[in-house]
């Protein structure tokens, strides 16, 4: 069983209002500094989901990630969780690409791995939440995908997964090899051991240029952007308080009333 | 890959030198750090004094993430009605190798890490070292809930809370009396208010320490070191003292941000991180024991650091320690004997540098200041007599020993004042 | 500034796991209370006349353990990687 992993750095999300910050001019989200990245949680329960199918049936399971060499430290907690390899693509022609293009970019490396029987993304990065890369993915490897999956098994030859919707799941079987994206749903990511982050310490990262996974120049970067980011700003949210006071209840409920009135006609 | 030379715990200054010192010699080390990341779980004063972390990595300042360097130290007695300061400059200050350096320990923490790594060190951070694994007399490794690690030695370098250190029955339980809480906030300023505020240029810094009303005349201080956009403002208290006058160091960090001397210097700031974290400051006295078989007990872990009042030193307490301790590791790896004879030559290099040495010399310190008249009344004393020197109200002045007695007058006899001077003198 | 504006300030990874335990029996007769003054967090607080403690905003000081006389506290760090998370430090 070869399963690939897709992961993603993203800011970490634990991080508190005051430390997110962004600068407006260009656009961009500002990322605290000394605070380092984290695996995106999503990313994380795909990393489980994975385990979850080697502890049961055995097989190799290789992470891959877009990024420059600082994006090692979570291919690391990754390979620490319990992956066997890891991989980053990195270059300056993939810099401000969108979730197309990335899922372009990840396709293109996962053709050069070549062998694979199932793939796993989580359902969207808990940075921009587009979830769109997964099926991007797919549809260049032209293999059949599920979203939102709450449970990943393999089967004789095949994958059952169960789908999240909004009042239950549905149930899907696919043939090997497909894609699938996992949800929060799964349950918990397993913590790495200590045994664990030592192994996965000294374990070398390889790092594929745009060349090396034949990049299309003209399917990568702004320039193959399908969108674009408007404005960036973090809402500001206010909050007033004002004590009614009055003889009786009867005034004070007059006095309310007026006080929601006048602000009914005003907003 | 399973067993290792040397497990070290912790990773601030004293076990990224130890950790450092050992890989270098070509020593299989593993360092484990309960923080996130290194630097996560750690806070400090600001300054770095000494020559230590220059042998350690030598010209660090130039790429390591210093925030300035110590120019400029103050010292103020503070009461409600004013401050008299001591205002120390040295140019000399501002040439490499430098006196004092002023850091913040998240960033620097995890820049040491990263030499430590370099020279081939693995690191292992978010792990928590639960347990030793001793067997018979001897320390064999370190448990992290089921998990062993084996290795030769073990270098505790756990920082203030020692908590493994005393599972070791190295040291007792702490009391209040020997341990003081220090609280800070970091406050954002612009790089150029900084400078205008604190008259400083380029690289330089200034480290402040305060004395008498930041802590309402509690046996402490209060300190202020400039970053680059920052400035680190805080209170240092000992807990026995807080608790005895039902005092929080939260309020007093707060009152001393009113202080109206205070408050000009971080006017317009704004707070973006609030810490704490212990000392252990009794000094000689709570120094557990440093080493039994197959361990060896560095930096606050050990207590090894100086706290006399108007210095509180202990990172380069922390680097000599953590380097006398790989010291003796590379000794015992040679004999390949761990035991605690060999490993007794760690307390000797420390007796022979001044970490215990400089111990000794203030080995009075503690006790002494523990009188309370430190905190209450002398700054009290100071500022009043400098109120009265300067204040000219149109009458003819007194003369200056006849000013000295009016303001002690019913406070304090001149033979306390005298043999409060003359423990001074011996102590700090 | 209010401590929970503080602590609001600090990047904290909350365990799920508690990491600090106060055995209240033992608060009934401590009369000084020295943990409220003790902790820098303000994670003890006096309701009516017993003892309440929040593990959440622990900068993991350690003083609120040896504070304690009546040895009511059974104190250790949280899990690797959880509680308090520095910036500057
Ligand atoms: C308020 C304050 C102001 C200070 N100001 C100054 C100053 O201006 N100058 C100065 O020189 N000194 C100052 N000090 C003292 C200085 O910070 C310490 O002496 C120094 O940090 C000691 O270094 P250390 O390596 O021994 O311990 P620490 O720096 O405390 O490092 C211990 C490390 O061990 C880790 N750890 C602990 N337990 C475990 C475990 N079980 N498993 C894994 N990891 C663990 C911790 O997370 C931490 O990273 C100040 C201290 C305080 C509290
Ligand atoms: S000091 Fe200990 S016994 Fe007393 S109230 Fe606090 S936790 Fe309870
Ligand atoms: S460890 Fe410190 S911050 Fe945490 S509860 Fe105890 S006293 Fe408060």
């Amino acid at each position: 069983m070869e399963i690939i992993v897709c992961i993603k750095q993203i800011l970490d999300p634990d991080l508190p209002p005051a430390k997110f910050m962004v600068d407006k001019e260009r656009n961009k989200v500002i990322p605290p500094e000394g605070i380092p990245f984290v695996i995106n949680p999503y990313d994380a329960l795909a990393v489980e989901a994975a385990l979850k199918i080697k502890d049961e049936k055995g097989g190799k399971i290789t992470v891959i990630t877009i990024g420059d060499k600082s994006t090692e430290d979570i291919v690391r907690k990754a390979l620490a969780m319990g992956a066997d390899e890891g991989l980053i693509i990195s270059d300056t022609i993939f810099e401000e690409s969108d979730s197309f293009a990335v899922g372009y970019i990840l396709a293109q490396g996962i053709k050069k791995i070549g062998r694979y029987d199932l793939i796993l993304c989580g359902r969207q990065a808990a940075d921009w939440d587009n979830g769109v890369v997964g099926s991007v993915v797919a549809e260049y490897l032209g293999i059949p995908i599920v979203t939102r999956a709450k449970d990943v098994k393999v089967v004789n030859g095949r994958v059952n997964v169960e789908r999240v919707t909004t009042d239950g799941f549905e149930t899907f079987e696919l043939e090997l090899p497909a894609l699938i994206t996992v949800s929060s749903e799964l349950g918990q990511a397993r913590l790495p051991s200590g045994w664990g982050i030592i192994k996965a310490a000294s374990k070398e990262i390889p790092i594929w240029s745009g060349k090396e996974i034949e990049t299309d120049i003209s399917k990568v970067g702004k320039k193959a952007s399908r969108n674009q980011l408007m404005r960036l700003i973090i809402p500001s949210y206010e909050r007033r308080c004002e004590f009614i006071t009055g003889e009786d209840l009867h005034e004070i409920s007059a006095k309310l009333t007026s006080k929601l009135m006048e602000r009914r006609i005003h907003e | 890959m399973d067993r290792f030379d040397a497990i070290v715990v912790g990773a601030g200054p004293a076990g990224c030198a130890s950790a450092l010192v050992m890989a270098k010699a070509g020593l299989k080390v593993l360092v484990f750090e309960r923080g996130k990341y290194v630097g996560a779980k750690n806070m400090w004063g600001g300054a770095f004094f000494g020559p230590q972390i220059n042998y350690l990595f030598p010209n660090f300042w130039e790429e390591a993430p210093v925030e300035r360097l110590v120019t400029r130290h103050v010292i103020s007695f503070l009461t409600g009605k004013g401050s008299v300061s001591v205002d120390f400059k040295s140019t000399d200050f501002g040439i490499p190798p430098y006196n004092g350096f002023i850091l913040l320990r998240a960033k620097f923490d995890l820049w040491m890490a990263k030499q430590v790594e370099k020279a081939g060190a693995i690191l292992a951070t978010g792990l928590k070292v639960d347990d030793l694994l001793v067997e018979g007399e001897k320390v064999k490794g370190v448990k992290i809930g089921k998990e062993e690690f084996h290795s030769d030695v073990v270098i505790l370098a756990e920082g203030a809370n020692s908590l493994l250190t005393q599972k070791a029955g190295l040291r007792k339980e702490f009391s209040s009396e020997d341990i003081k809480q220090g609280v800070k906030e970091v406050i954002q300023l612009s790089r150029k208010t900084i400078e205008e505020r604190f008259n400083l240029k380029g690289n330089e810094g200034v480290a402040m320490e305060f004395v008498g009303l930041c802590t309402r005349g509690l046996p402490g201080g209060g300190f202020l070191y400039t970053n680059k956009e920052s400035l680190s403002l805080g209170v240092v208290a000992q807990l026995s003292d807080l608790i005895k006058n039902r005092v929080k160091t939260l309020d007093l960090l707060e009152e001393f941000k009113t202080h109206p001397e205070i408050g000009k210097l971080i006017e317009g700031g704004q707070t973006v991180e609030y810490s704490a974290h212990l000392i252990p400051v009794a000094g000689l006295g709570m120094i557990p024991r440093l080493y039994r078989d197959g361990l060896l007990v560095t930096g606050d872990a050990g207590a090894l650091l100086l706290g006399t009042g108007l210095i509180l030193e202990g990172a380069n307490f922390a680097i000599a320690s953590g380097m006398a301790a790989a010291e003796t590791v590379k000794m015992a790896k040679e004999r390949e004997d761990f035991s605690q004879r060999t490993l007794s030559h760690y307390q000797q290099i420390l007796k022979e540098s001044f970490v215990l040495q400089d111990l000794e010399t203030f080995k009075k310190a503690p006790k002494f200041l523990k009188n309370a008249r430190i905190y209450h009344l002398y700054p009290e004393l100071i500022v009043e007599m400098a109120e009265k020197i300067f204040r000219n109200n149109g009458e003819p002045r007194k003369g200056t020993f006849r000013m000295v007695r009016e303001v002690l007058k019913g406070r304090i006899s001149i033979w306390q004042l005298f043999s409060d001077v003359m423990k001074a003198r011996k102590a700090i | 500034m209010k401590v929970e504006e503080k602590l609001a300030l600090n990047k904290f990874d909350v365990d799920k796991e508690v990491h600090i335990t106060v055995n209240e029996e033992g608060c009934r007769d401590c009369e000084l209370k020295p943990c409220l003054y003790a902790c820098p967090a303000d994670c003890f607080v006096l309701r009516e006349d017993h003892i309440t403690f929040s593990y959440e905003g622990c900068l993991e000081c350690g003083s609120c353990q040896i504070a304690c006389a009546k040895g009511a506290i059974s104190w250790t760090y949280p899990r690797g990687g959880f509680g308090v998370c520095y910036q500057y430090g």
